[in-house]
């Protein structure tokens, strides 16, 4: 008999182990449930997944379904003490039907659901999970309620994951809403619901964005809604339908989405607000014409411009055409200011951040320029003149082609002045549409090529001018000053840019180059033939040197948090086996408090010198990008999302999970061992 | 050939006539409108000033407006008010080639099947009732007092699901917002959120 209870017992095993594997095939829907782990640990949490996929021409919906369709619903059935927690989904899309919003899925999707297991769990013990769903699947034109019975059976071990299941659940979970954590206000304004999410103006976020109500009844569904990164927040703006006490939703921008929750409060207009953007547009250009017009006199682009100047002088004496190239030089400027704006706004629109002067924030680029403007200020310090095709002498000489050069090369060296400036206006540039956006850049650059506009068309002007002689040749001189105060401010940028290594490399090249031109000038002036044939491979040398010069790594830029490694959980289990108190910390580039602790506490020099002393190592966790294997360990912490400061102590076992606001003498009494 | 005209020229009439305001608030006046019932007879709402009158939106396609047919609660639900004096208009806003939108006769077909008591079967086929009115969801019940506010906006009851065994037990949004107007009493729950299929509109 023993051999017959024993047969019938495996076969209820067996039975009600295959559902885990089997997948349930709803009709319109397909529905699997997986755990991330068959073989959980007593007192863990283990992750279920419900994943989705509709076909083809269907959708699900999402939590907060909008207009009509409801969300799905689960009833479970589980062992004693196993208790399940809320349905957790991954950004939803927007579907309008006839004129009504419906938040869905039309795309394999998967729902995430925390599981608890009874910390009384025996090893071996056999742990039936069933649930029931009940959710509804449409297409454009019909509905259908559906239902599906799915079950899995977990048996209590070590908690050890599949490295398939773990590469399914990171895809899942990479899917899933990030916490904000900082609160966000919200106000009726008259008919329009404007809410204000703090988010910092260096996070980066890609595709469009837009707010998905979880509190229904705030906000008109299938309304078009403005989002708009203002500073420090963004800016949502979309009809209201009634005022709510509190208002829960999810802000997204192409599949990356962050769950927020406001509460009354008072939400300024973005500053950039009018919807008549004509009229900002038209400020802004003028005062794009305004600032290239000051641009003139900046140590960076002055010297530059003299060299046209005396052109000019000369050519008022003798006819030549001093319109039409002031009408080249205006072109030359323009042209290359539209090209630079209009590569940022395509990185715009490819989702980068990217400032004015972004090529500027490129060691390599720096470095270039760093040699052309020692060359320049050389150049017209007399150590060497530039023979017939040099590029600098083809601008300095008469000649529309010239000064179309002249304009581009004028207009390329200005961008590093121009932030202080313009930075209202070309912040305005990068949140105004494109067309908008081009007319400030090119404003940019009408305005720098106004004064030579103006020599140009006007003959009297011209002739108020000095005569040429011998003091121009000084005046050539005393230009070089500005020019190489220039090549020493391009230095400094480097130096932050590169680390001190890279500037020395950046100088090392600018004294080549130097050599180069001044064994040039020499021979120059001896009035030998190829003058330049020595001093050819130096300036290449120099310039070799460019391709060198590499970015210093990041944390080179946190000098507060010297020693600061990048989190890794091996890293971690190092350093605690070498018995070293450890502060990891997680944070995010969107994330407001984070950045409000790393300024105020983490990074600075007090906290810096405790840990220094206490021989604390400080583990970094950076999840702006949301990376599955920071995310898990976050969970495990019982946060779902940044910040997260953990201390561990050596000797003990668990971590102390510190306060989402840290102070910096609870950060000097624990690096004390307090 | 000749009939059709007419009733093309007088459907754009009608059409005209239906304000197109926006969606009512709860305690606010609500748009008039007038339409073609199924018998091809013209019903203003305004005729029905000092009545109360509930609006229902039907879609017999639809699983949601299914589970209260065939389980009754709708003619219930619909035999109830009519008892109390109240008017019941169902509205059909189904766009034409789209699921749930019928003909007259169709419509009259449905009614007599379900053995459904509504005063009338109101049909919509532009959706400018339904859109003048914010009806999302098949069902979705409004109910409008004597003096022609709205008194009620939002779903049948508070189960939202499809399954009927959930009827029983759930709370009756319309019947008890028709009780306590009867009553002289504020209705406690003037507004729920609508569930269903949504309103299949023209494009």
């Amino acid at each position: 008999m023993v051999w017959i209870r024993f047969v019938l017992m495996s076969l209820a095993l067996w039975l009600a182990a295959t559902p885990a594997s089997a997948q349930d095939r709803g009709p319109h829907v397909r529905i699997e449930l997986v755990a991330e782990t068959d073989r959980p640990a007593p007192g863990s949490e283990v992750t279920l997944a419900f994943a989705s996929a509709p076909e083809p021409g269907w959708h699900a919906y999402w939590e907060n379904p909008g207009d009509a369709g409801l969300p799905a619903r689960a009833a479970w059935t589980l062992p004693p003490g196993a208790r399940a927690g809320p349905l957790r989904y991954p950004v939803p899309q927007r579907l309008i039907i006839a004129g009504l919003m419906n938040y869905v899925y039309e795309a394999p999707f998967a729902p995430l659901v925390t599981l608890r297991i009874p910390a009384d769990a025996r090893a071996g013990q056999q742990l039936p999970i069933q649930v029931k769903l009940d959710y509804l699947v449409c297409t454009n034109e019909i509905c259908v309620p559906e239902k599906v019975e799915l079950a899995t059976m977990l048996t209590v071990g070590d908690g050890a994951v599949p490295t398939d299941r773990r590469a399914r659940f990171d895809g899942w979970r990479a899917a899933l809403p990030r916490p904000l954590g900082t609160r966000a206000t919200y106000q009726v304004d008259g008919k329009t619901f404007r809410l204000g999410v703090p988010f910092p103006a260096a996070a980066v976020v890609s595709g469009e964005g837009y707010f998905f109500p979880l509190t229904d009844g705030a906000i008109d569904y299938a309304a078009s809604q403005r989002v708009v990164r203002d500073g420090d927040r963004i800016v949502v703006e979309a009809p209201s339908k009634r005022e709510l006490a509190k208002v829960e939703g999810l802000l997204a921008f192409g599949n990356q989405g962050f769950t927020l929750s406001a509460v009354p409060g008072e939400v300024a207009p973005p500053s950039a607000a009018s919807n008549d953007w004509i009229a900002t547009a038209l400020l802004a250009f003028l005062g794009a014409v305004a600032g290239g017009v000051i641009l003139n006199i900046m140590p960076c682009v002055f010297p530059i411009l003299s060299l046209k100047a005396l052109s000019l002088v000369k050519a008022g004496d003798n006819a030549g055409n001093p319109r039409g190239e002031a009408l080249a030089y205006t072109a030359g400027v323009v042209l290359t200011c539209l090209a630079l704006g209009g590569a940022l706004l395509a990185l715009r629109a490819g989702g980068a951040a990217v400032g004015w002067a972004f090529q500027l924030q490129d060691p390599r680029v720096i470095l270039f320029l760093l040699l052309l403007v020692t060359g320049i200020a050389l150049n017209l310090a007399g150590l060497f003149e530039l023979p017939t095709p040099g590029f600098v002498n083809r601008a300095a000489a008469r000649g529309t082609g010239g000064a179309f050069l002249t304009g581009a090369l004028a207009a390329f060296v200005a961008t590093p002045c121009t932030g202080p400036f313009m930075g209202a206006a070309l912040g305005a540039a990068l949140v105004l549409p494109w067309p908008a956006g081009l007319a400030i850049f090119a404003g940019l650059g009408l305005g720098i090529a106004l004064p030579f506009l103006l020599l140009g068309f006007v003959p009297t002007l011209r002739r108020k001018l000095p005569k040429p002689g011998a003091w121009m040749a000084t005046l050539r001189r005393i230009l070089s000053v500005p020019m190489f105060l220039t090549a020493l401010a391009l230095a400094w940028v480097l130096g932050r840019q590169a680390g001190v290594d890279g500037m020395a490399l950046g100088l090392a090249a600018a004294l080549l180059a130097a050599l180069g031109f001044w064994w040039a000038g020499r021979r120059q002036a001896r009035g030998a033939s190829r003058a330049w044939l020595p001093a050819l491979p130096l300036l290449l040398l120099a310039l070799a040197v460019v391709v060198l010069v590499r970015p210093a790594p990041a944390g080179a830029e946190r000098p507060a948090v010297a020693g600061a490694e990048p989190f890794s959980e091996t890293r971690l289990a190092q350093l605690r086996a070498e018995s070293r108190p450890v502060f990891a910390y997680f944070t995010a580039d969107w994330c407001v408090t984070c950045k409000v602790n790393e300024k105020g506490t983490i990074e600075t020099e007090a906290v810096a010198a405790a840990f220094a002393k206490g021989k604390v190592a400080v583990l970094v966790g950076d999840w702006t990008n949301g990376d599955p294997a920071l995310g898990r360990f976050i969970e495990r912490h019982n946060r779902a999302g940044v910040p997260l400061y953990l201390w561990y102590r050596p000797g003990s076992a668990e971590p102390e999970v510190l306060p989402q606001v840290l102070t910096q003498a609870m950060l000097r009494n624990l690096s004390s061992g307090g | 050939m000749h009939k059709w005209i007419i009733a093309g020229i007088a459907t754009a009439c009608v059409a005209g006539a239906v304000p197109l305001a926006a969606e009512p608030g709860v305690g606010a006046a609500v748009p008039n409108f007038r339409a073609y019932d199924m018998h091809g007879k013209i019903v203003d709402l305004s005729q029905f000033r000092g009545k109360t009158v509930v609006l229902e939106w039907n879609n017999p396609g639809c699983p949601f407006v299914k589970k209260h047919y065939e389980s009754g609660n709708m003619q219930k639900t619909q035999a109830a008010a009519v008892a109390q004096g109240a008017v019941w208009l169902t509205i059909n806003s189904g766009a034409p080639g789209k699921q749930g939108h019928m003909s007259g006769a169709e419509a009259q077909k449905f009614v007599a099947a379900q053995r459904a008591k509504p005063s009338s079967y109101l049909l919509d086929p532009q959706g400018l009732i339904g859109k003048g009115y914010g009806a999302r969801t098949t069902p979705h019940l409004y109910v409008i007092d004597g003096k022609g506010r709205l008194a009620y906006n939002g779903a049948i009851d508070d189960k939202p699901t499809a399954d009927k065994g959930d009827i029983a037990s759930a709370r009756n949004h319309v019947l008890a917002a028709l009780g306590e107007l009867r009553a002289g009493k504020p209705v406690s729950v003037p507004e729920s959120r609508p569930y269903g299929c949504a309103v299949k509109y023209a494009e």
